[in-house]
């Protein structure tokens, strides 16, 4: 089969926000932070990765340079630590037992 | 006071589960650690399970296992910018006993294994996270601790199925090294549709399900993609090369929004809606990013042993981890009724795992995930065979038709692959699936 | 009343995150998120205190379906001394419930309440339970000072930033806000004794109804509020009509209902009233 066709007129009407995408998923939050970012440390990061690779959208550059990172909605998933070049700059643990991110559908 | 057990097995995965089953109906004490609330909470990926690996462990799993659709089509589909070619194939039997895969969400499926392995008399304690591991003076692993008060465990063999993540495997420094591109995330959206539509869509019925493996919809990052029909949901995502996203500069929603509006998929997800969006790295390292197996006092099973085959065209880890998770309980078993769990004595686990479907078909596929990432299986081929496809289903009357051949050549010339390159890669390819 | 034997948590099984069908308004319940709410919990803690400081043993009692038997194995972590379960419906109205753990709770010095459930609750199983145990009542906790064995301080809200202090004797019934108390983690020895735990099931005799001039007659189904969506993104005018409209969209096949008119108008009814529309 070869498909060629142009899409239907209203198939790109989801109208989905970023806050309603995470508003699907259910977060159990711990009270301490699974993940510390050293915004310190990121002003001297050139590639940001973790800005753009996150799921979660969890890290938002600062006008410093910085970055802030908020650990409520994470995902648990690794990427951040996995594409950060630098060293010292994240702390990466699991949450408290219990906490965090519950799937059900996945 | 520290509790204290013959086996105590971290994460209730599939591993995890395996392993607490086979260890305990064994009769040894097992106790089994899960950091998420229920086994499964934690876990998400693509959608399909490939379950014969059950046969000996539990006979006639079919007839309980929490599955959402039996898999009687697998297709392929080689995509392009505006292009797809599918190969679709319908298994004779696999809508029937004892079946081949079948989708299912892992909320579901873990916690039946782990419950299996409860009912075994494993002890399944929830809601705690294994912090760390207790070692003796030697460095032998003794146990773990846990984040709960007085939360150590003692045990004569701790069994890590922690996952891609694993601190354990870490801890005892069995990475000898690590890389990000060892890994892949995958991203993807569980999208809800009347079940009649979903079954007029697909073109289903009853419990039948289908499986899409996609290559080339991931916007040039290495990686594939997948669309499975669960009852009255279905499942669309992407894998992603962890260096590649990191590259690109793109957001992983925003690659899947992609291929959500590509022709091909775009009728296929119209009007369904999100119900869950998640995350998960991958181990796909294959044989390459494997870590040492065993440690005194300490083995490892599953994802945490980089056990998992997901390499665009298929994604198969499940199977692989229960597959390990049991043998790494037959070596328990062994090692502990012999009084002797020294990283030695378990060298038995490896060749267990070298007899077995598990390392069989990971040397077989050593290097296949290179294949599949690589630029030409990525974006080179995908142009190619939906440009010869093209071709082949024009009608150009009333010119006659080129021929099979002529088409070939004139795709080949016009994406500027080099005969060379197929051969090898076919080469490659051939030693590898053949 | 006699001397107080023990603190009791009445801890209530409820689903924290049920899903509303957008159309039908039916509910739907999953196990796996049902469990204590915040307010349970905090109560739950309140009870583990109270029992420490004043030294008594600590009961755990929930009525509910037998799936609700896991907020005791929960409790069971923590090492109370009784767990028990009596049986009710999901939604039986607080009333009924109260009356249902009232026979169970007599010899309690103080009942440990959440100050109302997740799901739309009305908090008042509390306010029941103390008439039925005739019994004091201080509702609506944020934070709680026991004293000697047998009476506490406690501080609930008023309207205004207002704060009213309140010092409460047992035989008490309290209920607290989520905030009024984190819960402790249990240890692992606990969570590993619950599995074995036993729980107690009690025989659902009821207390005698009080004469209530306010009946219950009948409750509907829930009516899912609109969504609100976000405009089409189209250029074309044309295009964003289609989006809004769905027109040349695939839809959901409607049912089709063959049946002589008389059915057919009474299934339509039927399908209305059963979600809400019709009432
Ligand atoms: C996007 C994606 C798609 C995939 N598609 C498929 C597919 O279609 N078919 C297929 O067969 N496979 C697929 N896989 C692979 C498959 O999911 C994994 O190979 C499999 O889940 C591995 O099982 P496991 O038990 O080793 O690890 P996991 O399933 O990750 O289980 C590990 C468990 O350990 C727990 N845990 C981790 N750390 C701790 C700790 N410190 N303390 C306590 N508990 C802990 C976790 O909560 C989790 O329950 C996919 C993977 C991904 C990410
Ligand atoms: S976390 Fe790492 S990748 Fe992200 S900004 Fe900081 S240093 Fe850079
Ligand atoms: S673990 Fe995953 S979801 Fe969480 S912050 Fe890192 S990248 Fe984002």
């Amino acid at each position: 089969m070869n498909q060629d066709v142009a899409p239907l007129p209203g198939s790109h009407y989801d109208g989905l926000s970023f806050e309603d995408r995470m508003a699907t998923v259910e977060f159990r939050v711990a009270a301490r932070p699974h993940i510390t970012v050293d915004s310190d440390v990121c002003r001297s990061c050139t590639t940001k990765a973790c800005v753009h690779a996150c799921p979660a959208q969890l890290f938002v550059p600062t006008s410093d340079g910085g970055v802030l990172f908020n650990y409520e909605q994470c995902f648990e998933c690794g990427t951040c630590y996995m594409v950060c070049n630098t060293e010292g700059a994240l702390t990466w643990s699991y949450p408290e037992g219990g906490h965090g991110v519950v799937f059900r559908r996945s | 006071m520290a509790e204290s057990a013959d086996v105590v097995v971290a994460g209730a995965g599939p591993a995890g589960a395996a392993a607490a089953l086979v260890a305990a109906r064994a009769g040894l004490r097992v106790v089994l650690v899960e950091r998420g609330p229920f086994p499964g909470s934690k876990n998400m990926y693509g959608g399909v399970i490939y379950p014969r690996v059950l046969d000996t462990l539990l006979p006639r799993w079919w007839e309980e296992v929490p599955v959402q659709r039996w898999v009687t089509r697998r297709a392929t589909m080689v995509m392009t910018g505006t292009k797809a070619l599918t190969v679709e194939f319908r298994g004779e039997d696999w809508d029937a006993p004892p079946y081949n895969g079948a989708t299912a969400y892992r909320a579901d499926f873990d916690s039946w294994l782990a419950g299996k392995a409860a009912d075994a008399g494993a002890e399944l304690v929830c809601s705690t996270t294994v912090t760390g591991l207790l070692r003796d003076g030697t460095g032998r692993v003794t146990g773990v601790r846990t984040d709960r008060p007085d939360g150590d465990i003692r045990a004569s063999l701790v069994i890590a199925g922690d996952g891609v993540n694993s601190f354990l495997a870490k801890e005892a420094g069995l990475y000898e090294d690590w890389s990000v591109t060892h890994f892949t995330v995958g991203v993807k959206e569980v999208l809800a549709l009347p079940r009649e539509v979903l079954e007029d869509r697909f073109n289903l019925t009853g419990d039948e399900g289908l499986d899409i493996e996609i290559l080339g919809g991931t916007q040039g990052i290495p990686g594939g993609g997948f669309l499975y029909t669960n009852l009255d949901t279905i499942a669309v995502g992407v894998v992603l090369s962890l260096a590649g996203l990191r590259d690109s500069g793109k957001r992983p929603e925003d690659i899947i929004a992609a291929l959500k509006d590509h022709p091909a998929i775009a009728p296929l997800v119209r009007g369904g809606e999100l119900k869950e969006y998640s995350a998960h790295t991958i181990p796909e390292g294959g044989m390459d990013g494997m870590p040492h197996l065993a440690a005194d006092g300490m083995l490892v099973a599953g994802d945490a042993a980089h056990l998992c085959l997901a390499s665009g065209i298929w994604l198969e880890g499940v199977n692989f981890a229960i597959g390990s998770g049991a043998l790494a309980g037959e070596t328990a078993i062994e090692a502990i009724g012999s009084g002797d769990t020294s990283a030695a004595a378990l060298s038995g686990y490896r060749r267990r795992l070298e007899n077995s479907f598990v390392l069989a078909n990971h040397r077989k596929l050593r290097g296949a995930h290179k294949l599949i990432l690589g630029k030409r299986a990525q974006t080179v081929y995908p142009e190619l065979a939906c440009g010869i496809a093209q071709r082949v289903f024009t009608v150009t009357d009333p010119q006659p038709k080129a021929g099979l051949r002529r088409w070939v050549h004139d795709e080949r010339k016009r994406g500027g692959v080099r005969l060379r390159d197929i051969v090898k890669d076919g080469w490659v390819g051939w030693r590898t699936f053949g | 009343m006699g001397v107080p034997r023990y603190i009791a948590a009445a801890l209530k099984w409820v689903d924290l995150r049920p899903e509303v069908d957008p159309l039908a308004g039916t509910v739907r319940h999953d196990t796996r998120t049902s469990g204590l709410s915040l307010a349970d919990a905090a109560a739950l803690e309140w009870a583990l205190r109270l029992g420490e400081s004043w030294q008594l043993p600590v009961a755990a009692i929930t009525a509910g379906p037998p799936e609700a038997r896991a907020v005791l194995r929960d409790a069971a972590g923590f090492g109370p001394t009784r767990l028990v379960h009596v049986a009710a419906d999901r939604d039986a109205p607080s009333d009924a419930i109260a009356r249902a753990l009232a026979p169970l709770l007599a010899g309690a010095a103080v009942v440990c309440c959440g100050d109302y459930s997740a799901d739309r609750g009305s908090g008042s199983v509390p306010a029941f339970l103390a008439h039925h145990l005739q019994a004091a009542q201080a509702l609506g906790l944020t934070s709680l000072a026991p004293e000697h064995p047998g009476s506490l301080v406690a501080q609930r809200r008023l309207d205004g930033g207002r704060r009213e202090r309140l010092q409460v004797s047992a035989p008490a019934v309290i209920s607290v806000e989520p905030g009024a108390a984190q819960l402790r983690r249990a240890p692992l020895s606990g969570l590993l004794a619950a599995g074995r735990a036993a729980v107690e099931t009690a025989a659902a005799d009821q207390a005698p109804e009080y004469g209530s001039r306010v009946h219950l007659l009948r409750t509907t189904s829930y009516r899912p509020r609109p969504k609100v969506l976000a405009p089409p993104r189209d250029q074309l005018p044309r295009a964003r009509l289609l989006a809004l409209t769905g027109a040349l969209s695939e839809r959901m096949p409607p049912r089709v209902v063959r049946a002589a008119p008389e059915q057919a108008a009474d299934q339509l009814i039927g399908y209305l009233t059963d979600n809400g529309y019709l009432g």
